[in-house]
Parts: C-alpha cells; sequence; structure tokens
C-alpha cells in the first residue's frame, strides 16, 4: 500500500527537521504509544497499540533510519510486529522552503502489512491508514509549534 | 435408454421388493446423521491427547532466519513443538510426482528455511487444550526476511520474477504439448477462424462442513501409528507418508467413520498428518488436530486456476467445428501436492461434448505463492470443459448463430457411443442432444421470448445459458505417466469383502471413505439384489479401517468412481459368496449341483420343487461353528473378497493416446438470468439440470449430488473467489468475504434424469459426483446472451456483470 502526501508547516525548515529527527518528540506525534525506548540516534522501538479491532493491536515496532541528507531529506525503515499482524514500512520525507514561507513537507510510505491483518486488504486498511496519518500530521504540527515556543 | 424427468423434491416411495438397484431406499447413514450420532474426526477422544495448532506464515514469500520455541514451551501444559529444521532432519521430502523441473523441488511438512505462501504451516505446537495450543503459538517467535512474491501465473516466468524453488531453476513446474489430428488441414478447410485471446478460470474451492483433522496414535512396541482422519484418499495418503517417515506402509494405520464432505480438497493432507505422526512419536502421547475453517481457507488446497491464451478455432460457417489450438497456463501455488496431475486430468475431456477430431493444447503449470492446488470437484476437466463450452458460446456469436443449433450440429451423437476421442479416451454412452432437449422442455425453453421482452418492459435483461459437464469416472492411473513416464502407476482397483456371519448377518466392508454419497446405502442394495435378501439384512461397516484388509492401492473416495470400482468390488465379493452358499447347500442337501439351487427369502432352496431350504443362518453356523462331518474338499468360508479391476492398459506416452477414464456421466444444466443493468446484481430466475449417469442404483442419492453440483455452480460463477493481493495475503480468508451459497441463494431447480447404462461397467452404472461445472458455464452463457457481451471469466460477480454492461452500453 503505498501512501503519500505534503503538508506545509508555519516554522522554519531547520525547526520541522529538529523535530522530525527527535525520536521523543516524535513518539509524541504516533497514536497510542504506550513506551518508547531510544537505542542511538538512529534506531529506536516504540510498543504502540493501534485502534484497530476489539481491544486495539499490540505491535512492538523497531525503527531505523537508513539515510538522511540534513536539512532536506531522510529515509526510515519500520518494523512492526504483532499478534496477528506484522508490518514493513520503508518512508521518506523531503524538506524544502515553501513558497508562502514556512517549510514544505513532502512525504511517502510503502506500508507491507503481513498476517490476518493483511489479509483485511486494502479497501479496509486504507481508511485506517489515511486517518492514522492525519493524527500523525496533526500531531507534528503541534511538536514543531511547540518546538518554535522553546 | 431410458428417459424420466423429475421435477420434485420429494423422494420417490420405496417399494419392498426384489429389485432393490433402481429404488430410492433411505439411506442408511441417515438415521445415526440426522440423530448427531456420527462420529467425525473430531469426535475421536483419547486419554492424555494433545492438540496440536500450527503457526503460520503470515508472509506469502519470506526466508526463515530464527524460530525460538522456548517460550511457547515453558508454558505449562504445553507438552511440545515441532520445527522445519526438526522435520527436514526426521524425514525425506515428499515424493513428487512431476517429471523435472518440478521434481526437483523438496517439500516437507513443515517449512524449511523459507515461506512461499500465506497460511503455510512453519511450526506445530502441541498442548492440553485447544485453547492453550493456540494461545502458546503465538509466543513462537520467528524472524523472518520478506521476499517480493508472485502472485500473478502469468508472470511467473518472467526474468525480474522472484523464484519460489531454487531447486527447480524457475517458476515452471510442468508442461506438455498435446496435439492430435491434422491441426493444419482443419485451419485449410475452415471457413472461419474465431480467435479468443485470453479467457480465465478463476481460483475457488469447494466448502466442506467438516475442516480437516486427524488424531494419531503411535504403538511404541510396534513402531505403528494409527491414523484417525478425514483424508479422503488414504491409498495416496500413504503412498506419499510412507517413503517421506522411511517406514512401511503397514506401520500407518487408516480409521475413518464419517466424514463431511470432501470434494477433493481432502486428499492432500498428508503433510499435516505426518507433522501429528512425527508428534505423536516425540511426545508420546496421542496427538490431535482439527484445522480452523480460516486455516482451511488459507492452506488447504485450493482449485486449479487456469488460462487460456491465444485460443484459435477452425469452423465452418455452418458451425461446423473442425478443432481448435489453445495455451492453458495453470496456476500451481507453491507446492506440487498432486500436481501436476491436473496437467493431465483434463485429457480425459479432450473435446468435451463435441465431434472435432484435431486438437492442439500446450499445458503450463507455474508455482506462485498462493496456497498450494489440488482436486478440486471436477478437478482439471471443470476448467477444459468450462473452455470448450465457451469456446461453443462465443463461436455461436461471431457466426450470429443459434448456441442451441451450434450444440446439436456438433454434439456426438447417441448413435456414435461408444465413441473415440482424438486421444484414445473412450466416451461410453450418452444422449447429449437428447438431454439438451429435456432440459429445455424443463425451463420452458419456448417461452424465453416472451419472458424476455416481459423482462426488457421492467428494465432487465434476460438471458438463457446452457452448459454440460462429461463427468468422466474411474481413472485409470496409467495418464501419470504422460506427465513422468518414470511413474510406475497404472489401471485402477477397489476392494469389498461380503461375508455371511456366525447367526447369518450379511456383513459388508469396503475400502473406501464415503463423505455423504451414501455408500452404505447402495452397497446394500446391490448386495440385496443377488442375494435375494432385504437391504435391511445387509449390514455394511460404516467407514473405512486399513486392518479391515479391504483396501487396495487406489483405496478411497474421489474422481467419481465408487458407483463403478467400489459397487463393481461389492458385486463381485457377494457373486462369489452366493456360489459359496450354493456349494455348502449343495453339500448339506446330500450333492445336489449348484445350478439346481437358488437364493430365496433370505436364504438357498432347491430351485423347482422347493423341497429343501436352508436359511442364511444355518449356512453361517455351519461353517463357522458345527463344521464337523463337512467334506474335506469344500473349499467354503463364507467370507469372500474381491479386487475390482477395471479394464485398462497403459497410454502411449510418444502419442499420448490412450483410455484415461472409464466412464462418462453427463449433466447439461440450462440457466435463465435476469440483470439489472442499473447495477449489475442478477437473480437465477429459472434453472434446469439434466443428468445421464448410466444405471441409477439410489435415484435419490444422484438427485442430491445433482443439486449439490448446482449450488457448488452457482457459489464458484457468482461469489466464490481466492482473491489476492499483489503481497500475496489472501483477502477472502473467511465467511465474510468468501460467501458460500446457502438454500437462499438457490434458484428454483428442476431436475430430470435419462439412463444410459455404460456397456463397459458391471452394472451399467458410472461415478457422477462432479457435474458442477456445468453451472457455472451455463451462468456465464446466459450473462453473455443477456448483455451481449463476451464473457471471459469463470467468475461474475455482479460488479464484474455491471461493467460488462457498460462496455456493451459504450
Amino acid at each position: 500500500m503505498n501512501v503519500y502526501g505534503e503538508r506545509t508547516f508555519a516554522a522554519p525548515r531547520a525547526t520541522v527537521w529538529q523535530v522530525l529527527n527527535d525520536p521523543e518528540a516524535m513518539a509524541k506525534t504516533m497514536p497510542g504509544v504506550e513506551s518508547f525506548d531510544i537505542h542511538d540516534d538512529r534506531r529506536w522501538t516504540a510498543n504502540v497499540k493501534i485502534p484497530l479491532g476489539l481491544g486495539g493491536l499490540k505491535m512492538k515496532v523497531d525503527m531505523e533510519k537508513i539515510e538522511e541528507r540534513e536539512p532536506e531529506f531522510a529515509r526510515l525503515s519500520v518494523k512492526g510486529n504483532g499478534v496477528g499482524a506484522m508490518m514493513n514500512m520503508e518512508t521518506s520525507f523531503t524538506l524544502s522552503d515553501a513558497a508562502e514561507g514556512g517549510t514544505a513537507m513532502a512525504w511517502s510510505a510503502d506500508v507491507k502489512i503481513a498476517g490476518p491483518v493483511g489479509s483485511m486488504g486494502q479497501r479496509v486498511l486504507q481508511p485506517i491508514v489515511n486517518q492514522q496519518v492525519q493524527h500523525v500530521l496533526t500531531a507534528l504540527d503541534a511538536q514543531v509549534q511547540e518546538a518554535l515556543r522553546q | 435408454m431410458t428417459r424420466a424427468s423429475e421435477t420434485t423434491l420429494a423422494p420417490a416411495p420405496v417399494e419392498v421388493q426384489k429389485g432393490w438397484g433402481g429404488q430410492s431406499v433411505p439411506r442408511k447413514e441417515d438415521k445415526r446423521l440426522l440423530q448427531g450420532e456420527g462420529v467425525f474426526v473430531d469426535d475421536v477422544k483419547r486419554h492424555g491427547m494433545g492438540y496440536l495448532h500450527f503457526v503460520r506464515s503470515p508472509y506469502a514469500h519470506a526466508h526463515i532466519t530464527r524460530i525460538d520455541v522456548s517460550a511457547a514451551e515453558a508454558i505449562d501444559g504445553v507438552y511440545g513443538t515441532l520445527t522445519g529444521e526438526e522435520v527436514a532432519a526426521l524425514t525425506e521430502p515428499f515424493f513428487q510426482i512431476s517429471s523435472v523441473p518440478g521434481a526437483n523441488i523438496k517439500d516437507y511438512s513443515l517449512a524449511v528455511g523459507k515461506v512461499r505462501y500465506v497460511g503455510e504451516p512453519v511450526v506445530a505446537v502441541v498442548a492440553e487444550t485447544r485453547e492453550l495450543a493456540r494461545d502458546a503459538s503465538e509466543l513462537v517467535e520467528v524472524d523472518y526476511e520478506p521476499l517480493a512474491a508472485v502472485v500473478d501465473a502469468r508472470r511467473a516466468q518472467d526474468s525480474d520474477t522472484p523464484v519460489l524453488h531454487d531447486d527447480a531453476g524457475g517458476n515452471l513446474m510442468w508442461s506438455g504439448l498435446y496435439s492430435w489430428g491434422d491441426l493444419d488441414a482443419a485451419f485449410a478447410e475452415a471457413d472461419r477462424v474465431v480467435k479468443i485471446p485470453e479467457l480465465h478460470f478463476h481460483r475457488f474451492n469447494s466448502t466442506p462442513l467438516e475442516c480437516d483433522g486427524a488424531l494419531v496414535e503411535y504403538n511404541r512396541g510396534v513402531g505403528q501409528w494409527t491414523i484417525h482422519t478425514n483424508n479422503q484418499f488414504p491409498g495416496f495418503a500413504a503412498i506419499m507418508m510412507g517413503p517421506a517417515m522411511q517406514v512401511g506402509l503397514d506401520k500407518l494405520r487408516f480409521v475413518t467413520q464419517d466424514i463431511g464432505g470432501g470434494f477433493g480438497n481432502k486428499i492432500t493432507s498428508h503433510p499435516q498428518l505426518v507433522v501429528c505422526c512425527l508428534l505423536a512419536r516425540k511426545l508420546n502421547r496421542p496427538v490431535q488436530w482439527t484445522e480452523w475453517r480460516t486455516d482451511f481457507h488459507l492452506s488447504m488446497s485450493h482449485g486449479n486456476e487456469r488460462w487460456f491464451h491465444d485460443t484459435e478455432v477452425a469452423v465452418k460457417d455452418d458451425g461446423t467445428l473442425l478443432g481448435f489450438r489453445t495455451k492453458a497456463l495453470d496456476d500451481a501455488g507453491a507446492w506440487l501436492r498432486y500436481e501436476p496431475l491436473g496437467g493431465v486430468i483434463w485429457a480425459q475431456v479432450t473435446p468435451g461434448m463435441y465431434r472435432w477430431r484435431h486438437i492442439e493444447l500446450d499445458f503450463t503449470q507455474v508455482a506462485t505463492n498462493k496456497a498450494p492446488v489440488s482436486p478440486n470437484r471436477g478437478y482439471s476437466r471443470m476448467q477444459h470443459l468450462w473452455f470448450t463450452e465457451r469456446v461453443i458460446d462465443i463461436v455461436a456469436r461471431e457466426l450470429d448463430l443459434d448456441p442451441v443449433e451450434v450444440r446439436k450440429r456438433n454434439y456426438i451423437r447417441a448413435e456414435d457411443m461408444p465413441y473415440e476421442t482424438p486421444n484414445g479416451c473412450v466416451y461410453d454412452s450418452g444422449d447429449y442432444a437428447g438431454m439438451l432437449d429435456l432440459a429445455l422442455e424443463l425451463i420452458d425453453y419456448t417461452s424465453i421470448p416472451g419472458r424476455r421482452a416481459d423482462a426488457k418492459e421492467r428494465g432487465k435483461l434476460l438471458g438463457v445459458g446452457i452448459g454440460s459437464t462429461l463427468d468422466s469416472g474411474t481413472n485409470n492411473f496409467g495418464q501419470s505417466r504422460l506427465i513422468n513416464p518414470e511413474l510406475q502407476f497404472s489401471g485402477n482397483n477397489e476392494v469389498a469383502t461380503v461375508k455371511l456371519d456366525i447367526f447369518g448377518e450379511i456383513v459388508v466392508t469396503l475400502g473406501t471413505t464415503p463423505q455423504g454419497q451414501g455408500h452404505e446405502t447402495t452397497a446394500a442394495q446391490v448386495v440385496a439384489d443377488i442375494l435375494s435378501c432385504s437391504v435391511d439384512d445387509v449390514h455394511v461397516r460404516a467407514g473405512h479401517d486399513s486392518y479391515w484388509n479391504s483396501h487396495a492401492g487406489f483405496s478411497g473416495t474421489y474422481a467419481s468412481q465408487f458407483a463403478v470400482t467400489g459397487l463393481s468390488a461389492v458385486k463381485g465379493a457377494t457373486e462369489m459368496l452366493a456360489a459359496e452358499i450354493k456349494k455348502l447347500a449343495g453339500a448339506v442337501f446330500g450333492g445336489v449341483p449348484a445350478d439346481a439351487l437358488e437364493l430365496a427369502d433370505g436364504g438357498v432352496r432347491i430351485k423347482d420343487t422347493h423341497d429343501a431350504f436352508l436359511p442364511f443362518m444355518a449356512c453361517g453356523a455351519i461353517i463357522n461353528a458345527n463344521n464337523a462331518g463337512l467334506p474335506e474338499d469344500l473349499d467354503v468360508t463364507l467370507n469372500c473378497r474381491y479386487v475390482y479391476r477395471p479394464p485398462f492398459e497403459v497410454p502411449d506416452v510418444e502419442t499420448k493416446m490412450g483410455n484415461l477414464t472409464l466412464t462418462y456421466a453427463t449433466q447439461i444444466h440450462v440457466a435463465v438470468v435476469e440483470i439489472d443493468p442499473e447495477t449489475g446484481a442478477y437473480e437465477i430466475v429459472d434453472y434446469a439440470a439434466v443428468d445421464d449417469c448410466g444405471k441409477r442404483i439410489n435415484p435419490q442419492i444422484v438427485e442430491g449430488q445433482v443439486m449439490g453440483a448446482t449450488a457448488q455452480a452457482i457459489g464458484a460463477a457468482i461469489h466464490e473467489v481466492y482473491e489476492y493481493d499483489e503481497d500475496g495475503n489472501l483477502l477472502t480468508p473467511n465467511f465474510y468475504d468468501y460467501h458460500v451459497p446457502h438454500s437462499l441463494d438457490m434458484p428454483p431447480l428442476a431436475t430430470g434424469a435419462t439412463e444410459s447404462p455404460s456397456p463397459f461397467t458391471p452394472l451399467g452404472t458410472k461415478g457422477m459426483g462432479e457435474g458442477g461445472g456445468a453451472g457455472i458455464h451455463a451462468i456465464c452463457a446466459a450473462i453473455q446472451d443477456a448483455t451481449g457481451a463476451i464473457v471471459t471469466d469463470s467468475h461474475n460477480p455482479y460488479q464484474r456483470v455491471w461493467r460488462l454492461v457498460q462496455e456493451v452500453q459504450a
């Protein structure tokens, strides 16, 4: 499943870059994060509870930054394991100065979900993924604004 | 030929008299089944048994980099686990039917090093309860390194496509060119060549009420496993399991009582049975496995998906068919569990119902990252017959001819029977044109123009379609040599024993594994007719047990053959018993010759005078318990075993000619559909199915098979499909997405029957369990008739029909 989009933040590119590369700030953008462990500046792990089905889907998610060109581009590999689902995602974002001021972020993600949850198929999962993406982007905006205030 | 039209669901009245064959005797099995007293595999319990649950692959294609079962094994109540590494150490890969390259693949009962489809068993966990086994399996840690998957068979041989089996060097499993007659001459003679770029027969399965299962015990003292299972072809399972487990077949005892449906997909459970056997030995306790429904959908064998590419049909302007050439591409899924036999089974019905003599079919089978395929009711012939029927209707449309007339012009005629096909098969009997007339009569074909106009007024599109099945039964296993000349299989066989016990009980033992076909009933009818007694006096043992000495290499219930192989074995054994009873009575009566005696009223008597009568009870008692003084040379045991062996020769592997099967039952279905062009939704408003299976032993059982085949067809044509996404996830793994038709989905159904006894079988019978393909095509043809669009797929849900309507309107 490929998802992609663009978002503009009312903040300088350095601030947005800083938030996107701060695991603790990013943890606050992700839905259902129950715990978060930072291994080093390129690898971190989150235990999340995705609001899917009765009781939610618990998943251990390992993230690794596999490419970066500061302050414009980064690519991450995300692998999740949970009962009933396994997720493999490669995501990247590109930052640029927005024409009307602020920072533009073009992002994309190739999400592969295996296991029984994967069998629900794109027609079921796509709306859920879209909803979660919107939550992340809104929360990211909030983190960027908070970083500006600091 | 006799002919009868039956349009009622009520059973025919039972006449209690001699001549049990041909009567709809109430089924002996039904009392226990309807009272919930059947014994299915999940009913078998043993002290201390453990429940097995499979950890299955979530990926369609991935390397296994690590397996850790320690967390699962640490749980109280978990008895143990089995991994692919252990399986590879303890067993050999399963024997492969295929020649190279498919012969080179290494297939074990659990994934070893790599997974190749979603749902593939990776680890087995055994625990005190079923629920605990399932929970503990979630603690098994398996690390995967995902690989790209191939899910479209048409891309399987592309250079950039991932390879499933490195040992095979690619995804090609088997290929073979079949060519009979003179194609060049046929196309030179043709007025027209009709070209059909692509036809597609979709992937689906039949749905038994009971999923697969087993309870396996290991007798450590004698090194033997007792396998209580609902596997429907123990003869095949044994020859797969024995060499893999490196044990003789006497160490594998198969036991079955009742089976809740089989349809062919219960033939290939041997990998799971091996896992049960290994764990029963490892854990020294009985192991029970019952497949979950979703696991059945994900993992148990699917029906073959097949494409027909670049078809060319040579025809005359009047609709006379001369020949065709096509390329068949078959999707085997991840493993060859019964394949590539589908690559030859279709050839049993090479010309379909028609007289064309020049045929070329280039068959290719490839592996994909999907569940393995195996026989599914109508196995391989269904795909091919759907193709031939589709060709007929497309040709009729291209030539602007009536599909009824094209069929009648080209049908093999009753007077041509027995008819030798271009590849040497022999159709035994039948009157296809007469059956079509009866089917059309049942749907009141003459009223169709008026009904079409009426539907149009209501904004609906009405269409009529015809479909046919040749239900070839009683395989000649020699056809496997056309796949792999090295194979040492040919012919067929089945066994029955019939004995007279001490109190005169007539006891029959079968080698078959019935799954609802009523074998106990029809066997009793055959026995009762020969022994001149009541069916109530005949006791047919329920189920199968290889300890009974009434099984042979091909024993089982599959491929439309019981009415021939099973009942012929019963007939042979009963005739032996009848001869022994007469021999015994002759001695008891003081030297009366056998031809002066007759069986009657539950005993044997002197034919003309009726002066002396010896009841069966006395016969049984004399031989078994009161035999002093009998002549020394009286070789009578009243315990008779007979092996029926059909008259087959080994097919010619060079010309691919030979008689591949013994009988050809026929079904012709006609469907009338009404389509809402706004939505594509359609309803089957009228339906007729006419069957000819030769001599019918029990017409009501035959009619039940016809109705079941119709339901199978409707499910496949409209609802049932195994859809995979591009990553190899099965999107229809449960009844929410995989809709099996229920009673409310069934249309008004009229059934009819004709009887053309087979000249090749002892009872004139033909096997007849697999008629569903006729209905799949009838619905396709009706949609084509209603919409005017060429139907190229066997599966036509409402959205596809809507698109067809849009295409025509555009």
